[in-house]
C-alpha cells in the first residue's frame, strides 16, 4: 500500500530504556481526553463486574505494557512500553471504515476519529494490529460530581462508538492558533510548541514528541537512530511512533521474529 | 389525466432522485448520527477561560510541584510546573489525579461524629466544643493525648506537636517510612543533627540498596528527573545506576545493573561493600571509625554471600564501581518505603561517609517556638508505642489525633494495630477521605484537599539540598472542610494553650521569613533551595550496628512488600483513573496477585494462578500466584495499597491488604521495630 507523504508528520520517540512504567502518562491521557473511569458494572448474566480491575471493558488510549526477555532469574530483564495510537502512514483502520469515520489527516498525519459518524461496527478495531482502538461499551459515567469540570479539550463520547489516541489533537489546534496570534507560522511550529499530555507529564522524559519531518525537532534525528524501531514494522503500516532501546531483545520483541531468525 | 403505472413509477423514481439533489437526506443522516449520540445523561464540557495556577500537591508522600488547570474557574487537571526545581515539569501518577480527587466519591462531606455504627453530621463549632470539653480534663496528663502524623515535611506538624506539648503530652508520632528509619539511625543512634540528603544531581554513580527511587523512595519525580538529565537518549551517559534488592523493581528496570540481594540482607551487603572500601584505603572522619572498621571486617565476601545471597564477584564489581566513580552516592531504604532496619540506614550513612558523599541538610528554623524538634519526633517508633499501649505498658490515649495518615490500614500487622487504635477514648481523624482510620474514628474533621488549602513542605526526604515549598489554595472548596492546623490553633486558643499564632497563614509567613525566602515567589510555585550544609559530625554507632547486623537470618520464604505509587499510598487509595494502571499481575478482579519465580513456586508446590494463603504476624491474606523471574529465589513479592475496606467502589474489596502480614520484630541493638524481609508462610488453598 502506498503511503501518502505529508509535509508535517507528528510522531513520538519513546525511550524504552528510560520508562519506569509509573503510569503517570496513562492518567494524564485519561484526564486530558475525558476518558471516564469505568465504574463497576455487574453483568449478572456473565457473572462479571466490568471495571478497571479486570480491564475487560475499559478504555485506555495509552497503555503501558510490561515486557521481558523471557529468561529465568537472575538473567531476567524487564522493560515498559507505552503504546499510544501509532498514527500509521498507511493505517489499516481507515480503509475498512464503512462510514468514513476515521481518516489520515493531511495536516500532520494524525489518524482522526469522528465520533458522531462512527456506527460502532468495530471493523477498525479488528483491523488495527496494535490494539490501539477501544469501544465504548458503556455511556461515560464519572463518579458523582467528578464530571463538574471536564477537560475542555475533548468531547465526551457515548456508548457504541470507537475511540482512540489522536495525539491530543486539540493541543495541535491550540498551538497553531497561538502561532497565528503571535505572528508565527502555524505550519512550522517550534519543537515543544505542540506536545501531548503523556509526553508533558512523563517524569523520566521517556516520551518525546515532535515533527518527524522537521530536522529542528529532536524526534527527527532520534527516529533515524540505529537504536530506534517501530512496532510490527514488517507489516508495512509505517507507524509514526518510534521506540528507542539499546537492548537487542526489546527490538526483537517489537516484531514477530522467529527464535533463530536474524533481525533485519 | 389519470395516473397510470408508468407515470407512478416515474414520479417515485424522479422524486427519489430529486431529493438526492437537495440537502434533505444528508441533513437527516447527519442529524440522526448527531442526535442519536446526544443524550442528556452524557456529561457536557464546561466552557470558560482556561487557566493554570501553581501549587504544591501533597497527594503523594513527597509531593509534586504542579499547575492546576482550570476551566471557568473549576479545576479539571494538572500539569507539571516546569519552573520548579523539584519536579521540573514531571508529575507522579498520583498527583496527576489531583483534580479528580477533589471530587472523589470517597471525600468526607463535613465534620462527623460516630453515632452507633454510623456517622452523624455535626458543625465545626460543635466539634470544637466537644474536643475542648474532652481535652480540658486531660491537660497535664502525660500520654493521655497523642497524635500520629503521616506528613513528613509540613509545618502543620509544628502546630500539632506544639499543641500536644502545651497540653503536657509528648506522644507525637510519625507514620513509619524510610525517613523515620533514617532519623532513628542518624539523629538517634549516631547522634547527628539535620537530615540526611542524597545529591543525585551531582552524582556520577547511584547505588540504591533496597530504595526504589523511581517508585517508592522520596520525591520520585525529582529522582527520575535527576537520573534522566544525566542519561540523554543520544549521547554519553554521565551517571551509572545500580540497584541492589530482592525484586527487579522499577528502579532496577532502568538500572545498568541489578544485584539481587535478599530482603533482609541489605545491611550485610552494605557492610560488605564498606569492608572492601576500607581495605582499599577509604576512611571516614566520623566518630567510632575504628570500631566500625572492625565490624565491617566481619563482612567479608563469604559472610555477605551467606547473609545477603550476593556472589563474591557481584560484590567486588559493585565495590570497584564505587571506587572508580568520582561522585558516587548510596541510597538506602526498603522496597516498601518502610520497615527497613536501622542497621541498613546506618550502614548507608557509613558508606556515603567512606565515599566522601555524605550529605546533611540543615533543619529550617521552627515557626512554633515550643514545638518539639522535628528530627527527634521522626526518630520515634510509632509501632513500638502502639504495641506498648496494647500491652498496657504505655497509657492508652484518651484522645488520639490522626493527621494525613491511615494507620488502621497502613501500619504493619494492620488488623492488630487497628484494634489498638480503637482502644483510644476518642479517635479523631483529620482525613480528607473516608479511609479505614476515618471509618474507625469517633470524630472525623475533614482536612481540605491539597489544592484547597495552604500548606508547605520543608526538605521532603530524599533531596540533596535544603528545599522549601509552599502550597496555596488554588481550587474552591468542594466540601465543608477546615484546615487542620487552623482548627488546632482555634482549639488551642479555647484551652489556653499559647502557640503564638492565631492562624496557620501567620505560622507559614513566620516560617518563610525565618528561612529568608520570598513568600510571593513561593506562592507563585517557586522553590526555595539553600546551598547551606548541615553538620556531618556524628558517631558511626558501631556497637548498636554490630548487634543489629548479627541478628539471625530469617528462615523460610521471605516477604518483599512493594510500594507502587500508581496503586496509591497508605493514606491514599488508588484513584479511579489510576486503577487502569494497576497490572493484571498485581490485581485482577478481586484477586490480589503475589509474584515469585518459577523455582520458588516449585519449592512451594504452587503454579501460575494458584490460590494461596500467606500467613505471618498472626494474620493472613489470600492471593493468587503470578510467576515473575524478577523476584529472587525464596522470596515472595507483594504489592501494598490494595484490599481496602473503606474508600469507594473503585478500591473497596479489591485484593487484600499486604500490611496485615508484615510481621514486626525488634531489631537487636536498636530495639527499633522492623518488618522488611520478614518470613511468611505460603500455603496452597
Amino acid at each position: 500500500m502506498h503511503a501518502k507523504e505529508f509535509k508535517i508528520r507528528w510522531g513520538m520517540v519513546i525511550d524504552v530504556d528510560k520508562c519506569t512504567g509509573c503510569g503517570a502518562c496513562m492518567v494524564a491521557c485519561q484526564v486530558e481526553n475525558n476518558i471516564a473511569p469505568v465504574t463497576p458494572e455487574v453483568d449478572a448474566w456473565a457473572g462479571v463486574a466490568y471495571d478497571a480491575s479486570n480491564k475487560l471493558r475499559t478504555l485506555n488510549w495509552l497503555t503501558v505494557y510490561e515486557i521481558n526477555n523471557k529468561k529465568a532469574f537472575p538473567e531476567y530483564e524487564v522493560a515498559y512500553m507505552p503504546r499510544p495510537c501509532m498514527q500509521c502512514a498507511s493505517p489499516a483502520c481507515v480503509p475498512v471504515c464503512p462510514v468514513v469515520a476515521t481518516d489520515k489527516n493531511e495536516e500532520g498525519g494524525i489518524v482522526s476519529q469522528i465520533y458522531p459518524r462512527c456506527i460502532g461496527c468495530r471493523y477498525c478495531m479488528a483491523a488495527c494490529p496494535y490494539h490501539a482502538r477501544y469501544f465504548n461499551w458503556f455511556d461515560p459515567t464519572w463518579p458523582a460530581g467528578m464530571a463538574k469540570a471536564l477537560s475542555p479539550s475533548t468531547s465526551t463520547r457515548p456508548r457504541g462508538v470507537v475511540e482512540k489516541c489522536n495525539f491530543c489533537h486539540t493541543r495541535f489546534q491550540q498551538a497553531k492558533d497561538k502561532a497565528r496570534q503571535e505572528g508565527g507560522d502555524p505550519n512550522s511550529l517550534a519543537d515543544g510548541a505542540y506536545n501531548t499530555a503523556c509526553a508533558e507529564v512523563c517524569p523520566s522524559g521517556a516520551i518525546l514528541f515532535g515533527d518527524l519531518n522537521n530536522p529542528a525537532h529532536k524526534v527527527h534525528a532520534l527516529a533515524h537512530s540505529k537504536h530506534s524501531f517501530r512496532l510490527l514494522e514488517r507489516l508495512g503500516l509505517g507507524p509514526q511512533v518510534y521506540y528507542y532501546s539499546k537492548r537487542e531483545w526489546v527490538h526483537r520483541l517489537g516484531d514477530n521474529y522467529l527464535p533463530n531468525e536474524k533481525k533485519a | 389525466m389519470g395516473l397510470d403505472r408508468r407515470a407512478f413509477i416515474k414520479f417515485i423514481v424522479g422524486g427519489a432522485a430529486g431529493t438526492l439533489f437537495t440537502p434533505i437526506p444528508w441533513k437527516l443522516a447527519d442529524d440522526s448520527s448527531i442526535w442519536s449520540q446526544n443524550w442528556s445523561w452524557i456529561p457536557r464540557l464546561k466552557s470558560g477561560a482556561v487557566t493554570a495556577d501553581a501549587t504544591y500537591s501533597k497527594l503523594c508522600s513527597a509531593g509534586c510541584a504542579v499547575k492546576v488547570k482550570k476551566v471557568g474557574g473549576l479545576a479539571f487537571g494538572v500539569k507539571g510546573n516546569a519552573d520548579n526545581a523539584l519536579s521540573q515539569g514531571g508529575v507522579c501518577p498520583l498527583c496527576a489525579n489531583g483534580a479528580q480527587m477533589l471530587r472523589s466519591p470517597a471525600r468526607v462531606a463535613g465534620p462527623m461524629k460516630k453515632d452507633g455504627s454510623a456517622f452523624k453530621a455535626i458543625s465545626w463549632d460543635e466539634a470544637e466544643a466537644l474536643l475542648a470539653d474532652k481535652l480540658k480534663g486531660l491537660k497535664g496528663q502525660s500520654g493521655k493525648v497523642a497524635a500520629i502524623s503521616g506528613d513528613g515535611s509540613g509545618t502543620a506538624n509544628e502546630v500539632l506537636s506544639g499543641f500536644l506539648a502545651g497540653l503536657g503530652s509528648s506522644a507525637y508520632y510519625y507514620m513509619p517510612s524510610d525517613q523515620t528509619t533514617m532519623a532513628k539511625a542518624w539523629n538517634g543512634i549516631m547522634g547527628g543533627s539535620g537530615q540526611i540528603g542524597y545529591d543525585l544531581e551531582g552524582a556520577d554513580l547511584v547505588l540504591c540498596i533496597g530504595a526504589d527511587i523511581m517508585d517508592a523512595f522520596g520525591p520520585t519525580v525529582r529522582n527520575q528527573k535527576a537520573i534522566a538529565a544525566k542519561r540523554p537518549i543520544e549521547g554519553d551517559k554521565t551517571v551509572t545506576l545500580l540497584y541492589a534488592g530482592p525484586v527487579r523493581t522499577r528502579t532496577a528496570a532502568v538500572a545498568d545493573t541489578w544485584v539481587p540481594v535478599s530482603p533482609d540482607g541489605g545491611a550485610a551487603f552494605a557492610l560488605g561493600l564498606a569492608n572492601l572500601l576500607i581495605k582499599s584505603g577509604k576512611g571516614a572522619s566520623l566518630g567510632g571509625f575504628g570500631e566500625f572498621a572492625e565490624l565491617a571486617a566481619k563482612f567479608g565476601p563469604d559472610a555477605v554471600e551467606k547473609a545477603a545471597g550476593v556472589k563474591t564477584e557481584a560484590l567486588m564489581t559493585v565495590a570497584k564501581a564505587l571506587l572508580m566513580a568520582k561522585n558516587p552516592v548510596v541510597v538506602v531504604g526498603s522496597g516498601s518505603g518502610q520497615g527497613g532496619g536501622v542497621a541498613l540506614a546506618a550502614a548507608g550513612v557509613a558508606l556515603n561517609a567512606l565515599l566522601g558523599s555524605l550529605t546533611v541538610l540543615p533543619e529550617f528554623p521552627k515557626a512554633v517556638s515550643h514545638a518539639p524538634d522535628r528530627s527527634g519526633l521522626l526518630a520515634k517508633d510509632v509501632v513500638a508505642w502502639l504495641a506498648d499501649v496494647d500491652a498496657g505498658k504505655a497509657p492508652t490515649p484518651e484522645v488520639l489525633f490522626v493527621y494525613e495518615a491511615n494507620p488502621a490500614y497502613a501500619l504493619p500487622q494492620a488488623a492488630a494495630m487497628a484494634k489498638t487504635l480503637d482502644k483510644a477514648g476518642l479517635l479523631v481523624s483529620f482525613s480528607t477521605y473516608m479511609d479505614e482510620t476515618a471509618a474507625l474514628a469517633d470524630l472525623i474533621l475533614p482536612a481540605p484537599h491539597p489544592f484547597e488549602r495552604l500548606d508547605d513542605a520543608q526538605s521532603p526526604y530524599g533531596l540533596g539540598k535544603a528545599t522549601y515549598l509552599l502550597a496555596t489554595a488554588v481550587a474552591a472548596p468542594e466540601k465543608d472542610c477546615k484546615s487542620t492546623p487552623d482548627f488546632i490553633l482555634g482549639l488551642a486558643g479555647k484551652l489556653g494553650v499559647d502557640l503564638g499564632f492565631g492562624a496557620f497563614e501567620d505560622v507559614l509567613k513566620a516560617k518563610v521569613q525565618a528561612i529568608g525566602a520570598d513568600w510571593d515567589a513561593l506562592a507563585a510555585g517557586g522553590a526555595f533551595v539553600s546551598d547551606r550544609k548541615g553538620s556531618a559530625q556524628a558517631d558511626l554507632g558501631a556497637s548498636a550496628l554490630a548487634k543489629a547486623a548479627a541478628a539471625p537470618k530469617a528462615q523460610g520464604t521471605l516477604l518483599a512488600a512493594l510500594d507502587h505509587l500508581n496503586i496509591g499510598t497508605g493514606a491514599l487509595a488508588t484513584p479511579p483513573h489510576a486503577l487502569l494502571t494497576v497490572r493484571d499481575t498485581e490485581l485482577y478482579g478481586k484477586d490480589l496477585f503475589v509474584q515469585m519465580c518459577a523455582a520458588t513456586a516449585k519449592s512451594l508446590g504452587v503454579s501460575e494462578g494458584a490460590k494461596v494463603k500467606l500467613t505471618a504476624g498472626g494474620s493472613e491474606i489470600t492471593a493468587r500466584v503470578a510467576l515473575n523471574e524478577g523476584v529472587m529465589t525464596g522470596v515472595v513479592a507483594a504489592p501494598l495499597g490494595l484490599g481496602r475496606t473503606a474508600w469507594d467502589p473503585f478500591t473497596k474489596g479489591k485484593g487484600d491488604n499486604v500490611s496485615k502480614i508484615l510481621a514486626v520484630s525488634a531489631e537487636p541493638g536498636t530495639g527499633y521495630s522492623v518488618w522488611a524481609g520478614s518470613a511468611v508462610s505460603v500455603a496452597k488453598m
